[in-house]
């Protein structure tokens, strides 16, 4: 229960909602589908900002990159005709794993990102697809990489006034192939290990390398030193277990009541290889 | 905070406060169908269409809903005019305590609203957010195909 909540705003225009955020004398903060606000204890949160009505909810092919708007409920992206090729099945399979049908109904593609959990599915599946954000501050917007917005977390990324409004995500030839695992005790259970995954391959060799993890992880993050093990070799198991080993180390797993860092590490390299071998099959097709 | 919502057909306006949540305020409208399992978007038990999407009623702020269309299972039909998929419910004997039903019946409406001739895994998915604890999962699986092919034989 958001205990001091006394504001409920219904903006029409974006400019509107963000002068509302950008209020000095009240925190107003900016809601979406509204599961995690709903179950918030947070105090301090005086108003809402309902962005139901900024007429963000879309998916459009422009014909070099999928545009989804923000408060596109996943639901909407799990079961949508317009996402095809490696991008969309890499975005429909991630969506599809987020909670229920129920959830998914309200989750919105803006929410999954921006009020990011290390269980949240989307963000690994947009940094495996080198997506890009638009934001809003009123009318100035600024595009900028879902890495650069995950690098830290994305509400300290963002000024209090800034709405992430669009998700662009590049569409890919068919030298691409991409792959999705969320590795959980129940399909309903949160992740104990997130693995998305690219390959774009050049001729005999890999061109392109993108192994994103969650779950395991605080935040959603790229193993590069494992990527940059793929580029330019001819593909083989042998090359790919080498890769799923490196993407293992060094890396701060959780350890919890679910699963052991120990075994996620091991579990992690297993799914990490088994996820380049099924981007490289999904090559063509 | 005044609300204005339809609900299952019937124009209603509700005095809230803007940190009402939906389910609360359903449920004091007399509304008991919509039933508070878990309250934390894991059972389904809550489930209503809000302008037809079959949602959580416990995670959905009542001031998001201003001017939707909200349909609880009492909108579907009463013991004397069950509808297809409640009478189907009853027939497949899915129910046991029934604290799942208004949720997995709203579930179902929201399928076949939009694939009336679902296949047994589209069942399967579209009522994964809603958990039964006693019955079990294949006898309101049955009852949704049985409802879908019952509706078709009646077009």
């Amino acid at each position: 229960m958001l205990d001091s909540l006394t504001q409920f705003h219904r903006p029409s225009t974006i400019e509107e909602a963000c002068a509302l955020l950008a209020a000095q004398d009240m925190k107003n903060v900016p809601l979406a589908g509204g599961t995690f606000l709903a179950e918030s204890r947070d105090s301090t949160v005086q108003g809402l900002v309902d962005l139901s009505r900024l007429e963000l909810s879309f998916i459009r092919h422009t014909g070099n990159e999928f545009v989804i708007g923000a408060m596109t409920p996943v639901q909407d992206i799990f079961k949508s005709k317009v996402l095809c090729g490696p991008s969309g099945r890499l975005l429909k399979d991630a969506a599809g794993k987020i909670g229920s049908t129920l959830l998914r109904n309200s989750i919105t593609s803006g929410g999954n990102l921006v009020s990011v959990f290390p269980w949240s599915d989307l963000p690994p599946a947009l940094l495996a697809l080198d997506a890009e954000v638009q934001i809003r501050k009123g009318i100035p917007k600024r595009t900028i990489p879902v890495q650069a917005l995950l690098e830290k977390s994305p509400r300290e990324f963002l000024d209090r006034a800034e709405l992430v409004t669009e998700i662009h995500v590049p569409v890919f030839g068919p030298q691409t192939g991409t792959s999705f695992t969320k590795f959980s005790k129940t399909a309903n259970d949160y992740s104990l290990i997130t693995v998305a995954t690219r390959i774009t391959l050049d001729g005999g060799t890999i061109g392109e390398a993108r192994i994103a993890l969650s779950g395991a992880t605080r935040k959603p993050l790229r193993r590069n030193d494992a990527e940059q093990h793929l580029l330019g070799k001819p593909v083989s198991l042998a090359l790919l277990a080498e890769a799923a080993a490196k993407a293992a180390q060094n890396l701060d797993l959780t350890s919890d009541f679910r699963a052991s860092r120990e075994f996620r590490t091991e579990v992690l390299q297993v799914l990490v290889r088994r996820a380049l071998q099924d981007a490289i099959r999904q090559v063509g097709s | 905070m005044k609300l204005n919502l339809t609900i299952n057909g019937n124009p209603k306006t509700f005095e809230i406060s803007p940190n009402s949540i939906l389910l609360d305020v359903l449920r004091r409208a007399g509304l008991k169908g919509v039933k508070k399992g878990c309250g934390e978007g894991s059972c389904g038990a809550c489930a209503v269409l809000i302008d037809g999407r079959p949602r959580n009623s416990c995670l959905v702020f009542a001031a998001q809903c201003e001017g939707a269309k909200v349909i609880s299972v009492e909108g579907m039909g009463n013991p004397a005019n069950p509808h297809p998929l409640q009478d189907a419910f009853i027939r497949h004997g899915a129910t046991q305590c029934g604290y799942c039903n208004p949720g997995s019946l709203i579930a179902a409406k929201a399928l076949l609203e939009r694939t009336p001739s679902p296949t047994w895994d589209e069942v399967k998915e579209a009522l994964d957010g809603n958990l039964c604890r006693c019955t079990g999962y294949v006898k309101r699986i049955e009852a949704v195909l049985d409802a879908a092919s019952f509706g078709k034989n009646n077009k």
